[in-house]
């Protein structure tokens, strides 16, 4: 890339960032009780992938991405993991993300992780490390997109002389992968209204791919089928939902009872075969954290491959190797409580003070199915920009994984920094930022 | 054996009215290995569509919705049963006995359960030994059809051990606990209903990871439903009573089972208005003698 067309894109930061605020492109934040939005700012710096590289993270993904799907359809069926002792099963049942409504339960096409998150860090030695998976409801791809949309309109000439591939088709392989398993009837996204943190990502995937945005109230069972009820009353055949809501809150006849934004008899009627939800009910038995320990061995298991992408170095307490391991590398580790989502329940051993880390020690050895623990990686930095000139942060990678008819790959994804210099920790609940992801066509 | 004749009813009152009422209800016997259900008539009413299926385990469910203003709702269950045709239940979803070993926030114990637990160390390590025994003989004996027999009489008897323990110390009392009480805080009360005992004993076989359920059901004569427990040896389930003591033989008719109350509600519901409801309970269980 010529540093002059550089300049023009990141003349155009401000410009950018403003239409990104116009267009209420923000993050909800609830804190001490009180919502607050916050806008999620844009970096122009583009973090860069070439074709070949990108082609290596596509098929580990495919692999990872398959192989847990295979895991959730196993876990709630027959078994066969806990059975040959590869994954033990009270990692299963004494996980917060299974769920024993779901016990027997066959999702439309035996899909149940139809689009998947999964964050990924550089290590300084050029090599990726697969840092999480998120199956529940990920968001974060119509950051990219809209951001995309915004430069290539702020500043064109970089998009023609630049062979990027195009972005703005996570629409389609989203629209692909909800219709590959409609049950018949209309789409439709399901939000849990405007103060939800992720809503501008909700109003715009609807707008992009078509489908209706819908809530609850509008949504409902009549004779083991799901119908949308339009502003006259009018009812229209519903077969697939996006939903945007979580596990507990979808159905208070199965699940939370106290939900006042599910459908009644929604999962009833899935049991049935009768309406296709994405995700799945029941997909956060695979993105525990202390499962992700376990998700090599299970590519292993189910595909007889070895894994293409790594995990970073983990270790589980529970183990009496690894706990010893843990205590004697305490300083140099990274302690997560696997409880926890959003970057919080993060600790590095090397900042607490010396009483914390007795209190944690402590805290550990009563709960060591709590946490897990894992190097920390010394990522790449990528440059943002900011007053004027280039400065190193720390960044990761959300790369999107659809599954319809086969493993969709987005050439793309979400980059988050950490705005703080000497912070590891880039999720944007945390205040952090966002960067384009460009794939590079060849 | 006993042929018995069994009515259940149970009807919600709304003060004032309410609509759009969407209701599950988990209130129907069904044959098993234990029981023949040979007469059943189910009636729900006020209702606009009803619907069945079976809940993820195994459960008979009807469930549905009453659009219109109603102030009462009911559902009547009249039927006969024959109970007592087999000592116990083939564990036959295999992979599912796994998931009962784990407490649940029902039955997750607290400092009152760990402290009454502690005088089954002795009754634990007995049962450990035994289990393991079984495993040896297991690995000797590979054609051994049907090896997880021989873990059933120490499950099931350390079980009934610390059954008899929680009923002497114990006491029936209605009205101190409600369907929200937590096995822990009614150990620590020392009283409660069959729900809490049932809770209890759930906790103290997880302390040791005896796969366990909560079974809802009725008992001979007239009252309320009843809850009891049935513990798992690795292929078979046995069913005890600790309301009562003993072990299930064939005054019981079963419902349904789970982890814990809560998989196991018999009557659920949501609908539109502020109201009042009162929820009665009538179950008459009787024994048809031979003509």
């Amino acid at each position: 890339m010529q540093s002059m067309q550089e300049m023009d894109l990141y003349r155009h930061t401000d410009t950018v960032n403003e239409l990104l605020a116009r267009y209420g492109v923000k993050f909800g934040i609830y804190k001490n009780n009180v919502f607050k939005e916050q806008l999620f700012p844009f970096d122009a710096i583009p973090r860069v992938i070439e074709a070949e590289e990108f082609a290596y993270l596509e098929k580990g993904l495919k692999q990872r991405v398959t192989a847990l799907n295979l895991f959730i359809k196993d876990i709630y069926s027959e078994k066969k993991i806990i059975r040959d002792k590869i994954v033990p099963e009270e990692f299963i049942y004494a996980s917060s993300g299974y769920l024993a409504q779901c016990e027997g339960v066959m999702p439309p096409k035996g899909v149940y992780a139809h689009i998947a998150g999964i964050d990924l860090v550089q290590g300084k030695d050029k090599e990726w490390y697969i840092l999480e998976d998120n199956l529940r409801v990920p968001s974060g791809a119509s950051y990219p997109m809209i951001a995309r949309e915004l430069c290539r309109r702020s500043s064109p000439l970089t998009f023609q002389q630049t062979h990027i591939e195009d972005n703005r088709n996570y629409a389609e392989l989203l629209r692909r992968t909800m219709d590959h398993v409609n049950t018949g009837g209309h789409t439709v996204i399901l939000t849990p209204g405007r103060y939800n943190s992720a809503y501008f990502e909700h109003s715009y995937l609807a707008e992009k791919t078509g489908a209706h945005l819908v809530t609850g109230s509008e949504l409902l069972v009549e004779n083991d089928h799901l119908y949308f009820k339009d502003y006259s009353g009018r009812k229209e055949p519903v077969g697939a939902v996006y939903r945007r809501i979580s596990d507990e809150y979808l159905d208070p006849m199965n699940f939370y009872e106290g939900s006042l934004i599910g459908i009644p008899h929604l999962y009833d009627i899935f049991r049935k075969g009768n309406v296709a939800l994405l995700n799945a009910p029941g997909n956060g038995v695979a993105d525990d954290k202390g499962i992700y320990y376990f998700v090599p061995k299970m590519i292993k298991y189910y595909l007889g491959e070895e894994p293409i992408l790594h995990n970073a170095p983990t270790y589980l307490p529970l183990y009496k190797e690894d706990m010893d391991y843990v205590l004697e590398h305490f300083d140099d580790l990274v302690l997560k409580d696997v409880a926890e989502a959003g970057g919080y329940g993060v600790q590095f051993g090397n900042k607490m003070t010396k009483q914390e880390k007795e209190d944690f020690i402590a805290l550990l050895k009563r709960e060591p199915r709590r946490f897990i623990a894992q190097e920390v990686i010394d990522f790449l930095d990528i440059d943002i920009f900011e007053n004027g000139e280039c400065v190193p942060r720390k960044a990761d990678l959300r790369a999107f994984v659809l599954m319809a008819d086969e493993p969709l790959v987005w050439k793309s994804g979400l980059t988050r920094f950490s705005r703080n210099p000497d912070s590891f920790i880039v999720n944007s609940s945390q205040g952090g930022g966002f960067k384009d992801t460009w794939v590079l066509s060849r | 054996m006993k042929d018995l004749l069994f009515e259940y009813d149970m009807h919600l009152d709304f003060e004032p009215p309410v609509e759009e009422h969407r209701f599950t209800l988990k209130c129907i016997p069904q044959t098993d290995e234990r029981q023949l259900i040979n007469r059943l008539d189910v009636e729900v009413y006020p209702k606009e569509f009803l619907s069945t299926d079976k809940d993820s385990f195994g459960n008979y469910s009807i469930y549905g919705y009453t659009k219109g203003k109603h102030d009462r709702f009911f559902a009547r269950v009249r039927g006969q049963a024959r109970t007592g045709l087999a000592e116990y239940l083939p564990a036959k979803e295999e992979h599912q006995i796994g998931l009962f070993k784990y407490q649940t926030d029902y039955t997750r114990p607290g400092p009152a359960i760990l402290e009454f637990a502690k005088q089954f160390e002795g009754a634990a390590e007995k049962y450990e030994e035994a289990c393991r025994a079984a495993v040896v003989s297991k690995e000797i004996t590979p054609d051994n059809t049907e090896p997880a027999r021989a873990l059933m009489t120490p499950a099931l008897e350390f079980a009934v051990t610390m059954m008899h323990t929680l009923y002497e110390n114990f006491s029936y009392v209605k009205g101190v606990t409600d369907v929200h009480t937590t096995a822990e805080e009614a150990m620590a009360l020392g009283k409660g209903v069959c729900q809490d005992y049932a809770h209890i004993l759930l906790s103290l076989c997880r302390i040791h990871r005896i796969p366990c359920r909560y079974v809802v059901g009725m008992l001979i004569g007239e009252g309320l439903s009843h809850a009891w427990v049935e513990v798992c040896d690795g292929s078979h389930w046995y069913a005890i009573d600790p309301t009562n003591n003993l072990i299930v033989d064939d005054q019981h008719i079963k419902i349904s089972s789970g982890r814990d109350y809560h998989d196991c509600i018999v009557s659920q519901g949501v609908f539109v208005g502020r109201t009042k409801q009162t929820q009665t309970v009538a179950v008459r269980v009787k024994e048809v003698m031979a003509q």
